[in-house]
C-alpha cells in the first residue's frame, strides 16, 4: 500500500512539474550560438536607463532651459508695466465712501482671505526665489526659500479648500459673465456705467477658480515633486505643469493686487472692514442682491 | 589635458558589482545614494549582458542647462561637478539626466531632499583640493593624486575604463578588433585568405 501511495505522489509531482514547465517560456537554445550583436543589447540598455528621455526628458530640458525663466520674467515685468499703462491712461475708479455701506465679507471670510493671502504671497516670493535662484547665488538662502515654499503650500492648501466651500455658490459662472468679459468689466473706460456682475464679477471668478482648482493642481504636482517617489516621466510632467500654472497664478495674483490696491480707490477696505460703499456695489456689482 | 570619458565594455562586464562597492566604500556614500549602478538585461537567459553606469560627464550636459542656481559646472577636462553648497536639491537635474545619475540623500526634516550627489570621476569638488571639506562633501580626489577613478581601478575584468578619451577608445577598438569582426573575423584567414 505504502508503495502505491509513494508512486502516486511521485507521478503527481512529475505531472505538476511538467505542467509548470509548460507555462514557462521555452529557452531558445539556438540563440546561445554565436555572440549576440552588441547593438541589440545597447538598445535594451537605453530602454533601461534613458527610457522615454527623448519624449519628456528632452521636452523638460528644452522648456526649462529656454522658456520657463522667460515666462516668469515677462509675468513679473511686462504685466506690471501694462497695468501701469492702464493706471496712467484710465486711472483709478473712485466711489463715494460717505454714503450707506453694504456688508460684503463677514469676519470668517476676511480671516480666511488674509490667511490665504499671507501664505500665497510667501508661495509666490519663494517660488520666484527658486526660479531666479542663480541671481541669488543659490545655497542656504534659496534652500530656505524652498523650505518655506513647502510649509506655505501645506497651509495654503487648507485655506484654499475653505475658500472653495464658502464662496463656491457665488463663484459659479453666470450668463452675464460673458457680457462682463466683452466690456472687460468697464475697466477700459472712465465712465461709471453699471457693470453686469453679481457678488463677484467674471474676473474675480477667474481668479478664484485659478487659485482654488489651479491651487489643487499645484498642490498635487508639488507633492509629487517634493516626495520624488514617482516614475521619472511623472516628475518631468509635474515640473512642466507646476511651472506653467505657477506663472499663470502669479499673473492673476499681480492683477488681483492691482485691482484691490490701485484700480479701485479704497477697495481694499472692503476686505478689512467687510463693507463696500453702496455706489461701488451699484456700479461694479449691479446684479448683487443683499 | 584632453577630455576624460567612461566606457563600459558590455562584452566584459560580469555584474560582479565591484565598481559599485569600490565607489560606495571609497567615498563613504550614504545608504540610498548610488553614484554608480550595474544593471543586467536578459538575466539567466542566453544573451545576458551587464552594464555599469554612473554620471557620463556629458558634453553639453543637460543637468548644467536646467539647474536653476547654476550649481553644476564642467571642468576643462570634461568632468561635471556639483557644488553642494550652492545646490538647493530641487531635483531638476535628475529629470533632465538621461542616465539617472543625480542622487539625493533624504536626510533633512520631513524627508526633504538634501544637496545632489553624483559621480565626481573621483575628482573631488569645488572645495580646496585634498581639504577635509572636499573629502566630507565629495569624497576622494584621486584625479589630483594621478590615479584612475576607483570603479575603473577596481574592475576585475577591465570592462570599465576611465581616462583620456583617445586612449580609452583606442583600447576598446583594439579589443573589438581582436574579438573578431571585419577581416579579423573567425575563419576568414582560411576561408578567404585574409589576415
Amino acid at each position: 500500500m505504502k508503495r502505491y501511495i509513494l508512486s502516486a505522489c511521485l507521478l503527481m509531482t512529475v505531472a505538476a512539474g511538467l505542467a509548470f514547465a509548460g507555462t514557462h517560456e521555452q529557452v531558445q537554445l539556438l540563440s546561445a550560438f554565436g555572440p549576440e550583436p552588441s547593438t541589440a543589447a545597447f538598445k535594451e540598455f537605453n530602454a533601461a536607463f534613458t527610457g522615454d528621455w527623448q519624449q519628456y526628458g528632452q521636452t523638460f530640458t528644452n522648456l526649462q532651459t529656454t522658456l520657463f525663466g522667460k515666462i516668469f520674467l515677462y509675468v513679473i515685468t511686462l504685466l506690471p508695466a501694462a497695468l501701469l499703462l492702464h493706471f496712467i491712461a484710465i486711472g483709478a475708479k473712485s466711489f463715494s465712501h460717505t454714503g450707506k455701506e453694504i456688508l460684503f465679507f463677514n469676519a470668517f471670510c476676511r480671516f480666511i482671505h488674509w490667511l490665504a493671502a499671507l501664505f500665497f504671497t510667501l508661495l509666490v516670493i519663494t517660488g520666484l526665489m527658486v526660479v531666479f535662484g542663480k541671481y541669488l547665488g543659490g545655497g542656504a538662502l534659496v534652500s530656505m526659500g524652498r523650505s518655506i515654499h513647502i510649509v506655505s503650500a501645506l497651509i495654503f492648501s487648507g485655506t484654499a479648500v475653505i475658500m472653495l466651500l464658502i464662496w463656491i455658490k457665488d463663484m459659479l459662472p453666470m450668463p452675464h459673465d460673458i457680457a462682463w468679459l466683452f466690456i472687460m468689466g468697464g475697466y477700459l473706460s472712465k465712465q461709471k456705467k453699471p457693470v453686469p456682475a453679481g457678488k463677484f464679477n467674471a474676473g474675480q471668478k477667474m481668479w478664484f477658480w485659478v487659485a482654488t482648482a489651479g491651487g489643487g493642481v499645484m498642490a498635487v504636482t508639488g507633492y509629487i515633486l517634493f516626495t520624488f517617489q514617482y516614475p521619472t516621466d511623472t516628475l518631468r510632467l509635474s515640473a512642466i505643469i507646476h511651472s506653467f500654472l505657477g506663472a499663470g497664478l502669479i499673473g492673476f495674483f499681480i492683477i488681483h493686487l492691482y485691482m484691490s490696491l490701485f484700480a479701485i480707490k479704497g477697495s481694499i477696505k472692503s476686505m478689512i472692514t467687510g463693507y463696500k460703499p453702496e455706489e461701488e456695489v451699484r456700479i461694479l456689482h449691479s446684479k448683487y442682491k443683499g | 589635458m584632453a577630455r576624460v570619458k567612461f566606457l563600459c565594455d558590455v562584452d566584459r562586464c560580469i555584474d560582479c558589482g565591484g565598481c559599485v562597492v569600490a565607489c560606495k566604500e571609497g567615498h563613504h556614500i550614504p545608504v540610498g545614494v548610488n553614484r554608480r549602478r550595474v544593471i543586467t538585461i536578459n538575466q539567466g537567459k542566453p544573451g545576458e549582458k551587464s552594464m555599469s553606469v554612473s554620471c557620463m560627464h556629458c558634453a553639453d550636459a543637460p543637468c548644467i542647462a536646467v539647474c536653476p542656481v547654476d550649481a553644476i559646472y564642467q571642468r576643462e577636462d570634461g568632468i561635471v561637478l556639483v557644488s553642494k553648497k550652492t545646490c538647493i536639491g530641487c531635483g531638476y537635474c535628475f529629470m533632465a539626466c538621461p542616465f539617472g545619475a543625480p542622487q539625493f540623500p533624504s536626510d533633512k526634516v520631513f524627508g526633504a531632499r538634501g544637496a545632489m550627489d553624483k559621480c565626481t570621476f573621483c575628482a573631488g569638488g569645488p572645495a580646496d583640493t585634498f581639504s577635509e571639506e572636499e573629502k566630507n562633501l565629495y569624497g576622494q580626489n584621486r584625479i589630483a593624486e594621478g590615479k584612475v577613478p576607483l570603479c575603473a581601478g577596481m574592475c576585475a575584468t577591465k570592462a570599465l575604463m576611465a581616462g583620456d578619451a583617445d586612449q580609452v577608445s583606442k583600447i576598446y577598438s583594439e579589443r573589438v578588433f581582436k574579438r573578431g569582426s571585419g577581416s579579423n573575423a573567425w575563419g576568414w584567414d582560411k576561408a578567404y585568405n585574409k589576415k
